[in-house]
C-alpha cells in the first residue's frame, strides 16, 4: 500500500525538506562565518593595535633616551604572541627605531597609511594583518609602531568553522530528513494512497473501492472524503446504468419476441393474403370462363343465324337476331372490360413488355377502326409513325382501340378524328384528338373514374361499358405512361398518353430481305403471278409496284367481272382483292370466285379499306389486310399462302366440355367446308386420334378430367400426333407461363371473348389448306 | 629667567622650542638623536647634530615626564621649573630647546639659581660640575624638598645625587639612585629606570 519511497510527492517533499533546511543551515552558517569573520578581523586588529599601543608606550621611554635596545626588549615580549611576525617602532618622521621578528626575516618595507585625524591604521595583505599606530605620550605623538600579525590563527578558526558548519549542515540535514520523513507520513502516505486507488479504480473500474481517511481533520482527508463520495456517486449510476441496460435488455428480448409472433402472425395473413389472392384468381379465371362461355353461344349462333347458315329469316327475325348478336357484343364487352379492370385493381393483370414499332401495331387498329368510322362518315387520318414503344403489344392497341372507338362514339357524323404521334427518345406520345362534342372541364378527371360518362346529357350518346377509359388509364400507368385530356365544349377533345420508347433497332424487325422472297415460289424458275383487283389505277399501280420489284408477275384489273374472268383464264397463284368497288361489291367477286371450280383452291387476299374481315373469312378469303397496306405485310401474307399445299385437310377434331361452344364451332367449320369432329373430354379426343387421322386439333383448355393442357402435352409427346397442327380455343385468362408455353406448342390462339371466328378460319387455312370446295358446298 | 620663543625662533637648524601641536625643534633635535641610535654607531654628533649639551637640555625635559612628584610646593607651582644650579654648561641651549614646551600641564621654566636654598619651587634641579666642592651642604640644603636632582659630575649618585648624566661611547646616558629619589617622595616611572645604565638603591 505505500509506495511512497518511489511517489514523485513524497520524493518532492524531501526534496523540498532538504532544500529548505540546508538552504537555511547554509545561509545562517554563511552568516554566522562571516560575521565572525569580521568580528574575528575586527579583534585581531583590535587585539594588535593594543600590543601596539602597549608596546608603544612601554618603548616611549626608550625612545625619549634614546635606547634603542630597551625598545626591542621591549618589542621582544611580543614573543608570547605567535601570530606576531613582526614589529617595530619607527620615529615620526619614519625612521626605524627598534624592531622585532619572529623569525629575524621579512622586514616590512612599506607602512599602511594611517588616515589622517586618527591615530592608527590597519590593512590585510599577503594573508597578513598590520597594524601600525602612533603612540602619543604627554598629549605627543612620539612614535610610530606596527606589527605585522599572520592570520593563521583566524584561518584556523576559519577552517574550524567550516568544519563545524559542514558537521552541523549534515547533522541538520539528517535532521530533516527524519522529520520530513514523519512530515511525509502526515501529508503525503494519504496522498499517494489516494492516487493508488484512484489508479486501481481507473484501471479496473472497480467503483467498489474506497481510501482510507486519514482520521484527521485536515485537506488530504477532505479530499479522500470528496474521493469517496464521487465513487460512491459513481457506483450508484454505474449500478442505475447497469439496471437500466438489463430492463433495455430484458425489453429488447420481450420485443423481439412480440416481433417473432408477429411475423409469425404476418406469415400467417400473408399466406393467407396469398390464398385469396389465389382463390380471386381463380375465381376470376373461372368467372370470366363461366361468363363467356355461354355468351360465346349466344354470340355464335345469333351470328350463324345472321350470316342465314340456318336458312332463311324473315325481317323481323333478321333483326331480332341483330339485336340478340348486339346486346351479347355489347355484354360481352362489359364483361371483358369489369374483368379487366378487376384484375388490374387486383394487382393480377400481366403485361408482357416487348418493344414494337407503333407503325406495325396501328394499321391493326385502324383496320378495325375504319369501318366504323366509315359507317359514321367520319374521316382517320393517322401519320406513319416510325418510332418503337416499350409495351404490351396487346394492351398498347386495347388502348389505342380504346380511345380511337371512345373518340368516334362522342364525334358526330362528318367529323374527323386524328391519331398522331411523337417521340423524345425516353418516352412517346400518342395523341387522339377529335371533333366531337368536347368534355366540360369539370368533367375531365372524372371520365376516367369507372362508371362515369361525363355529361350525358351533354353528349347525348349512351354507349360504351363506361370502362374503357378508366380501363385505359391504369393500362397506361400499370405501364409506366400517363394520360391526360384536353377539350373545348362543342369543338373536340384531345386524349393524349404517354409509354416509355422502345429501343430503335426494332423499327427494322418487320421488313423482310427481298432476296428471300425471291426464292420463296414453289416452282423454281418461275415467277409466281399475282392478279390485282383494284378500281383505282394508283392503288394498282402501287400494289403492282411492290410486286413486280420482289419478282413476282402482276396482272391488274379494275373491276370484279374481269377478275373473274382473268383468274379463269390466267390461273393466278394469289389475287388480291378490292373491296369498295364501283358496279359490285368485292364479297360478290370473292364469293364467285370461291365458287368457281377452277379459281376456288387460289389464295385470295383482301386488301380494303374497310374492315370486314369475318365476311371476308366466311367467303373465303385467304388473308386479310386493310389498306393502305404495307409492302412489308402484304408481301409476308404472298409468301404465307403461296407456300401452303392444298390438299384434302377436312378432319378438324374439335375438344371442348361446353357443347354449345362444340356446336358453334363444328357448325363454323362445316360452314366453309371443313369436317369437324366434336368431342366433349380430353380422354374421347386421344381415343378418337389414334383411330382417325386429323387434319387439326381445335382444343379448349379448361375441360374437367383432362384438361387441355395434358391433352396438349400426350400429342407433342406421341410421334404420330406431334405433328398435327394444334389450335387453343379457350375463355381462360391465361398466366404468362402458360401463354409461353402454349405459344411454343401451338399453332396459333383464340379467345373466345373476341371474334375469334374469323382468325380460327384463316389460321387454320394457312394451317391445313382450304376445306375441299365439293364438301363444303355440299355441307352448307 | 624665563626663555619664551616664538615660532620664528624656530628656523633652520636652531633648537628652539616646539608648539604643542606641531613638530617642534625639539623634536627635531629628538629625530637626530633617535638617528644616530639607528645608525648604532657610538653617538655622532655632526655638524648639524646636537650638542651634549643639547642632548641632556632635552633628557633634563624628558625627565620631567617620568617622575611624579608628591604634593607639596613644587605641585602648587604655576610652572615646571628646571633649576641650574651653578655654572650653566647649557649657555642658551635651553632656550633652543626646551622653550616653550609645557610638562603636565605646566609651562616650562628655566631658572639659574646661585644657591641650593632658592632651589625651592624647582622640580629638577641640574647642579653643574662646578659645585662639585659644595655637592654635600647642596643636597643637605634639599633633604626635604621634593627636587629631582640631576648632575653629570661622576659619583654623583653615590654621593646623594638622584640621576646621573653618564656618557659612553658618545652617547649620553643616565643612572639613577632610586632611593635617593624616593626618599624625597618622587616617583620614578620604572620607564624612566628601564633605559637607565644602572638603578641604585641603597638602603
Amino acid at each position: 500500500m505505500l509506495r511512497g519511497r518511489d511517489s514523485s510527492i513524497t520524493k518532492r517533499l524531501t526534496r523540498m525538506n532538504i532544500l529548505v533546511s540546508g538552504a537555511a543551515l547554509l545561509i545562517a552558517g554563511a552568516a554566522f562565518v562571516g560575521y565572525d569573520w569580521v568580528s574575528f578581523r575586527e579583534a585581531m586588529v583590535h587585539n594588535l593595535s593594543i600590543q601596539a599601543q602597549i608596546a608603544g608606550s612601554n618603548s616611549v621611554s626608550a625612545l625619549l633616551f634614546n635606547d634603542p635596545q630597551s625598545a626591542e626588549n621591549t618589542l621582544s615580549a611580543l614573543k608570547a604572541a605567535p601570530n606576531i611576525v613582526s614589529a617595530g617602532i619607527y620615529t615620526l618622521d619614519g625612521q626605524p627605531f627598534a624592531t622585532y621578528s619572529r623569525d629575524a626575516t621579512g622586514h616590512l618595507l612599506t607602512l599602511p597609511a594611517i588616515p589622517p585625524g586618527q591615530i592608527e591604521g590597519h590593512g590585510f595583505k599577503d594573508g597578513q594583518l598590520v597594524v601600525v599606530r602612533k603612540i602619543v605620550f604627554e598629549g605627543k605623538p612620539t612614535s610610530i609602531v606596527y606589527i605585522r600579525s599572520d592570520l593563521n590563527e583566524m584561518n584556523h578558526r576559519l577552517k574550524r568553522y567550516a568544519v563545524i558548519a559542514a558537521i552541523v549542515l549534515a547533522a541538520s540535514l539528517i535532521a530533516a530528513l527524519l522529520v520530513a520523513s514523519i512530515f511525509q507520513r502526515a501529508v503525503a502516505e494519504p496522498i499517494v494512497h489516494l492516487a493508488e486507488i484512484a489508479r486501481i479504480v481507473s484501471s479496473d473500474k472497480n467503483y467498489s473501492l474506497r481510501a482510507t481517511p486519514t482520521g484527521n481533520r485536515d485537506e488530504p482527508d477532505i479530499l479522500i472524503h470528496a474521493f469517496n463520495d464521487m465513487l460512491s456517486q459513481i457506483q450508484q449510476r454505474d449500478d442505475a446504468l447497469r439496471d437500466a441496460h438489463r430492463e433495455l435488455e430484458e425489453r429488447v428480448e420481450a420485443r423481439t419476441a412480440q416481433l417473432a409472433a408477429a411475423n409469425k402472425e404476418l406469415e400467417r395473413q400473408n399466406r393467407e393474403v396469398e390464398r385469396a389472392t389465389q382463390l380471386k384468381s381463380q375465381f376470376l379465371a373461372s368467372m370470366s370462363h363461366e361468363l363467356r362461355t355461354p355468351l360465346n353461344a349466344i354470340i355464335g349462333f345469333s351470328d350463324l343465324l345472321a350470316e342465314k347458315i340456318a336458312g332463311q329469316l324473315t325481317d323481323k327475325q333478321e333483326r331480332f337476331v341483330g339485336h340478340v348478336r348486339d346486346g351479347a357484343r355489347h355484354l360481352l364487352q362489359l364483361i371483358n372490360d369489369i374483368l379487366d379492370l378487376s384484375k388490374i385493381e387486383s394487382g393480377l393483370l400481366e403485361l408482357r413488355r416487348e418493344t414494337f414499332s407503333v407503325s406495325e401495331a396501328m394499321p391493326e387498329v385502324l383496320s378495325v377502326i375504319r369501318p366504323l368510322a366509315m359507317a359514321k362518315k367520319i374521316r382517320i387520318e393517322d401519320a406513319e409513325e416510325t418510332f418503337s414503344v416499350s409495351a404490351d403489344r396487346v394492351r398498347f392497341k386495347q388502348i389505342l382501340y380504346n380511345l380511337l372507338s371512345n373518340a368516334l362514339k362522342f364525334t358526330p357524323e362528318g367529323g374527323r378524328v386524328r391519331v398522331e404521334g411523337s417521340s423524345n427518345g425516353s418516352l412517346v406520345c400518342i395523341s387522339v384528338s377529335d371533333t366531337g362534342v368536347g368534355i366540360r372541364p369539370e368533367d375531365q378527371q372524372l371520365i376516367f373514374e369507372e362508371f362515369r360518362q361525363a355529361g350525358e346529357t351533354t353528349r347525348g350518346v349512351k354507349e360504351g361499358t363506361g370502362l374503357g377509359l378508366a380501363i385505359t388509364k391504369r393500362l397506361v400507368e400499370r405501364q409506366g405512361g400517363t394520360i391526360r385530356v384536353t377539350s373545348e365544349l362543342g369543338k373536340g377533345s384531345c386524349f393524349s398518353f404517354t409509354l416509355p420508347a422502345g429501343r430503335a433497332a426494332s423499327q427494322v424487325q418487320p421488313e423482310i430481305s427481298p432476296k428471300a422472297c425471291a426464292v420463296d415460289p414453289l416452282e423454281e424458275g418461275r415467277k409466281p403471278l399475282v392478279l390485282v383487283v383494284d378500281d383505282e389505277p394508283p392503288a394498282r399501280e402501287l400494289l403492282a409496284s411492290y410486286l413486280e420489284g420482289e419478282g413476282y408477275t402482276v396482272t391488274t384489273v379494275g373491276s370484279g367481272a374481269e377478275a373473274v374472268e382473268k383468274a379463269c383464264q390466267l390461273r393466278p397463284d394469289a389475287i388480291t382483292l378490292d373491296i369498295l368497288m364501283p358496279g359490285g361489291s368485292g364479297f360478290g367477286t370473292l364469293s364467285e370466285l370461291k365458287k368457281t371450280a377452277e379459281t376456288a383452291h387460289i389464295p385470295i387476299i383482301v386488301v380494303s379499306v374497310v374492315d370486314q374481315k369475318e365476311m371476308a373469312f366466311t367467303l373465303g378469303a385467304a388473308d386479310y389486310l386493310v389498306k393502305p397496306v404495307q409492302k412489308s405485310v402484304l408481301l409476308a401474307a404472298l409468301r404465307k399462302h403461296l407456300r401452303t399445299t392444298s390438299g384434302p385437310a377436312n378432319n378438324i377434331l374439335v375438344v371442348d366440355d361446353d357443347s354449345e361452344t362444340l356446336d358453334v364451332v363444328s357448325e363454323t367449320l362445316r360452314s366453309v367446308g371443313y369436317t369437324p369432329h366434336a368431342i366433349s373430354s380430353g380422354q374421347e379426343a386421344l381415343e378418337l386420334l389414334s383411330k382417325v387421322h386429323m387434319d387439326a386439333i381445335l382444343l379448349d383448355l379448361m375441360m374437367p378430367e383432362m384438361d387441355g393442357f395434358e391433352v396438349l402435352r400426350k400429342i407433342k409427346d406421341s410421334p404420330e400426333l406431334s405433328e398435327i397442327p394444334v389450335f387453343v380455343l379457350t375463355a381462360k385468362d391465361l398466366t404468362e407461363t402458360e401463354s409461353r408455353l402454349l405459344k411454343q406448342e401451338v399453332h396459333a390462339l383464340f379467345r373466345k371473348d373476341t371474334s375469334w371466328k374469323a382468325d380460327l378460319l384463316a389460321q387454320l387455312r394457312k394451317a391445313v389448306g382450304k376445306p375441299a370446295l365439293a364438301k363444303s358446298v355440299g355441307q352448307s | 629667567m624665563q626663555v619664551r620663543s616664538s615660532r620664528g625662533t624656530c628656523k633652520g637648524t636652531s633648537l628652539s622650542a616646539l608648539a604643542s601641536r606641531h613638530r617642534g625643534c625639539l623634536s627635531y633635535l629628538m629625530a637626530l638623536v633617535v638617528l644616530g641610535a639607528l645608525i648604532g654607531t657610538p653617538l655622532l654628533y655632526p655638524q648639524s647634530s646636537p650638542t651634549e649639551y643639547q642632548v641632556k637640555a632635552a633628557y633634563l625635559y624628558n625627565f620631567g615626564k617620568f617622575v611624579e612628584w608628591p604634593t607639596g610646593v613644587t605641585a602648587s607651582e604655576s610652572s615646571f621649573n628646571i633649576c641650574v644650579l651653578g655654572q650653566d654648561p647649557f649657555s642658551s641651549t635651553f632656550g633652543t630647546t626646551i622653550a616653550g614646551e609645557s610638562i603636565k600641564g605646566k609651562n616650562v621654566l628655566i631658572k639659574r639659581i646661585p644657591r641650593a636654598q632658592d632651589a625651592v619651587g624647582c622640580h629638577i634641579l641640574f647642579v653643574s660640575s662646578s659645585e662639585e666642592a659644595r655637592l654635600k651642604e647642596i643636597l643637605a640644603a634639599l633633604d626635604k624638598t621634593s627636587v629631582l636632582t640631576v648632575s653629570d659630575m661622576p659619583q654623583f649618585t653615590r654621593r646623594g645625587g638622584m640621576i646621573q648624566f653618564v656618557t659612553e661611547a658618545n652617547r649620553v646616558r643616565f643612572e639613577v639612585n632610586l632611593t635617593n629619589a624616593e626618599r624625597t617622595g618622587l616617583t620614578l616611572s620604572s620607564q624612566l629606570l628601564k633605559v637607565a645604565i644602572s638603578v641604585r638603591k641603597s638602603s
